[in-house]
């Protein structure tokens, strides 16, 4: 017990040694912490930066709906984007089959996608128009901020009328309520019945800029350029019951239409089933990879704090020759000096580490203010950049202090 | 009869500059007891101060044998040696040697915290002996604000803290004046009187009168070692 307590009022003194000597170079301290401080910023802001690109995901991924797939006219390819060729068909009568025969199936939503020019007054915007039915709100967890959603009979008699997203509403509406208003969407008027709760933006990808309108009046009145035939859509939501039904539904939906179609044994499958669960481990693994990359670059900064840490100590160990001699002529062990010059080169990592912390708390809230991005920064960053910083000292001051340690106490004494 | 405190036998230490062979100490034999006040004296360059690092421990002789307190140093590894520096040995250098910028306290409680001696007891013991020094007034000085003979006496409270066998000072009053140096060979004398062992490397002869006995070395060899005859008494004020 003793034993211990001695132990660690002997590394306090180190501590104090530490701090008599960096103030005594004061200004080279300052200097030297600098460089561990802009080390440890970048990589903390980068972990900061990285989580909040994951948070961003998480939440994209939530805006899509909980248990939803979506089925594309096209084969899966693992490689690249999907060729102009490849492009298949896709009908609101499949819709209808996966909705009757694959289990565990809530609803199933047609998707026709189009890009269309908005005007009223004398306002215009260009957004993409999703043609769509009812089940798409529920599907999609999509909720109306004011108004009302599509309603199965304006499906049923092609209803002019649509229901749009909040950018779509503050470039075409200034102080004025939409629901209620009329807008012509590529010159055929429409009335506005619903505005969509925003769902904000995501990496750059804007949920709000868009409208949605009964699909029926989409394929009447809003030319089209990608349907085949009048059934045809661009993709289908399906909703399933729970994560089980939905995993089980890949294949399930793969199976369904492979008969419909009579796509022959052994030969691809012409769709693509995504389900948010895929959707969501992927993105997962990208958002990882892009806040790997960012730490490695940020970590290059780092790296040279340590490098400045290990060119500051070997000199200040050159310097003090002398006193490393007198310390060992008055019964310092090889260990003591190390951990001297260890304790040294720690704490100038761990108030640089600190700094660094701080700052970039700072800028990681100035981020989040403006750029509408979060980044945060966990307690178990925050310890974690403590104790990196540390590890720097100690890698990076490790063969000074053990070059000090080196020296024969007879040849430092002598020095001058 | 108990060791001899130091016992050296054809002590042999050679460097090797430019090619060329320097035997600074040179085969010397002799035995130091408990309670002896030794001054070694010799011109410049014959082989004082290597002997008085082997002793001390802070240089390896290239042969011959050498005891300290019957333990045979030659066989030590450097934590071994370090403790024996530590505890056993007490050194006081020409030019005082104090850390800067740190208190007069503090530089004598330095043996102490490779003694592991908590911080408590580090303060008092060290207070203590700046007090025997008549510095108890000047504990928190640095050594910036101290004078020579001051700096010399926290020097020789920094030697004494660990209660060390023998105590070595290698010219000690070498950057002191007359009066002071005077002095400090009192302080010695009185250490002496307490049953302290000292080892004192001095060429002025004067100083090496207030010593019991006196070697002399000529170029690495021991050419004199008797008792001082008209022993000089420090005036003690
Ligand atoms: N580290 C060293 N390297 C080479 N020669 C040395 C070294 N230390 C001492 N010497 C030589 O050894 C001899 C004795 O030196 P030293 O013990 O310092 O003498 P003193 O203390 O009696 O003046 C001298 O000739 C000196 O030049
Ligand atoms: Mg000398």
């Amino acid at each position: 017990m003793t034993e211990l307590l001695n132990k660690l009022a002997a590394w306090g003194v180190n501590v104090a040694i530490a701090f008599t000597a960096l103030r005594t170079n004061l200004m080279r301290s300052i200097l030297t912490t600098l460089g561990v401080m802009i080390g440890v910023f970048s990589v903390i802001l980068a972990v900061a930066v990285g989580n909040g690109a994951q948070v961003s995901v998480t939440q994209q991924i939530a805006t899509l709906g909980s248990n939803m797939a979506i089925v594309l006219p096209e084969p899966e390819r693992a490689n690249g984007p999907p060729r102009p060729g490849d492009r298949g068909r896709l009908t609101e009568r499949d819709g209808e089959a996966i909705a009757r025969q694959v289990p565990g199936v809530v609803a199933v939503a047609p998707q026709i996608r189009t890009s269309v020019q908005l005007v009223t007054g004398g306002r215009s915007a260009s957004t993409q128009a999703i043609g769509s039915t009812e089940s798409f709100a529920s599907i999609s967890n999509l909720g109306t901020a004011d108004g009302r959603f599509l309603t199965r009979s304006d499906i049923g008699s092609a209803a002019r009328v649509v229901v749009i997203g909040q950018t779509v509403a503050d470039k075409l509406f200034i102080d004025v309520n939409p629901i209620g208003e009329k807008v012509r969407i590529n010159r055929v008027p429409f009335t506005v019945i619903g505005l969509l709760e925003s769902k904000g933006s995501n990496l750059g990808n804007d949920n709000d800029d868009q409208i949605i309108v009964p699909i029926t009046t989409l394929r009447q009145r809003l030319s089209t350029t990608t349907a085949q035939g009048p059934d045809d859509v661009t993709l289908l939501f399906v909703g399933f019951e729970d994560e089980d039904t939905l995993v089980a539904g890949d294949r399930e939906i793969k199976n369904l239409l492979r008969a419909r179609y009579r796509v022959s044994k052994g030969k691809i499958t012409p769709f693509t089933v995504r389900t948010t669960k895929e959707i969501a481990e992927t993105s997962g693994e990208v958002t990882q990879i892009f806040q790997a990359v960012l730490v490695a670059i940020a970590s290059i900064s780092l790296l040279v704090g340590g490098i400045g840490i290990m060119n500051i100590m070997l000199v200040s160990v050159t310097e003090r020759t002398r006193e490393i001699g007198l310390r060992m002529a008055l019964g310092a062990k090889r260990s003591d000096i190390r951990n001297q010059f260890l304790v040294e080169a720690a704490v100038l990592c761990i108030i640089g580490g600190g700094i660094g912390l701080l700052l970039a708390m700072v800028a990681a809230a100035i981020f989040q203010q403006v750029a509408d991005f979060p980044a945060p920064i966990g307690l178990d960053t925050a310890l974690l950049a403590i104790a990196f910083s540390g590890i720097i000292g100690l890698v990076f001051g490790g063969y000074p202090a053990i070059r000090a340690s080196r020296l024969s106490p007879i040849e430092a004494l002598r020095s001058e | 009869m108990t060791a001899p405190l130091l016992e050296t036998r054809d002590l042999i230490k050679n460097y090797v500059i430019g090619g060329e062979m320097v035997h600074a100490v040179n085969g010397v034999s002799l035995r130091i007891d408990r309670g002896e006040f030794v001054a070694i004296m010799g011109a410049s360059g014959s082989g004082k101060s290597t002997f008085m690092n082997m002793i001390g421990c802070l240089d390896v002789p290239t042969s011959g044998v050498l005891k300290l307190d019957g333990i045979d140093t030659r066989t030590l590894n450097s934590d071994e040696l370090a403790e024996i520096r530590n505890r056993k040995i007490g050194f006081v250098f020409q030019q005082f040697n104090l850390l800067a910028r740190t208190s007069a306290l503090d530089n004598v409680a330095v043996p102490l915290i490779y003694a592991g001696v908590g911080p408590a007891e580090r303060r008092a013991r060290a207070q203590a002996r700046l007090e025997a020094m008549g510095l108890g007034n000047r504990l928190l000085n640095t050594p910036a604000k101290l004078s020579g003979g001051q700096q010399q006496r926290v020097a020789i409270a920094r030697a004494l803290v660990t209660n060390p066998l023998i105590l070595l000072a290698d010219e000690p009053t070498g950057a002191l004046d007359t009066q002071t140096s005077l002095d400090i060979m009192g302080i010695f004398q009185k250490l002496n009187d307490e049953g302290i062992t000292l080892v004192v490397v001095t060429h002025e002869p004067d100083i090496a009168e207030y010593a019991a006995r006196r070697i002399v070395f000529r170029d690495g060899k021991v050419i004199e070692d008797e008792a001082v005859t008209s022993r000089r008494r420090a005036v003690s004020s």
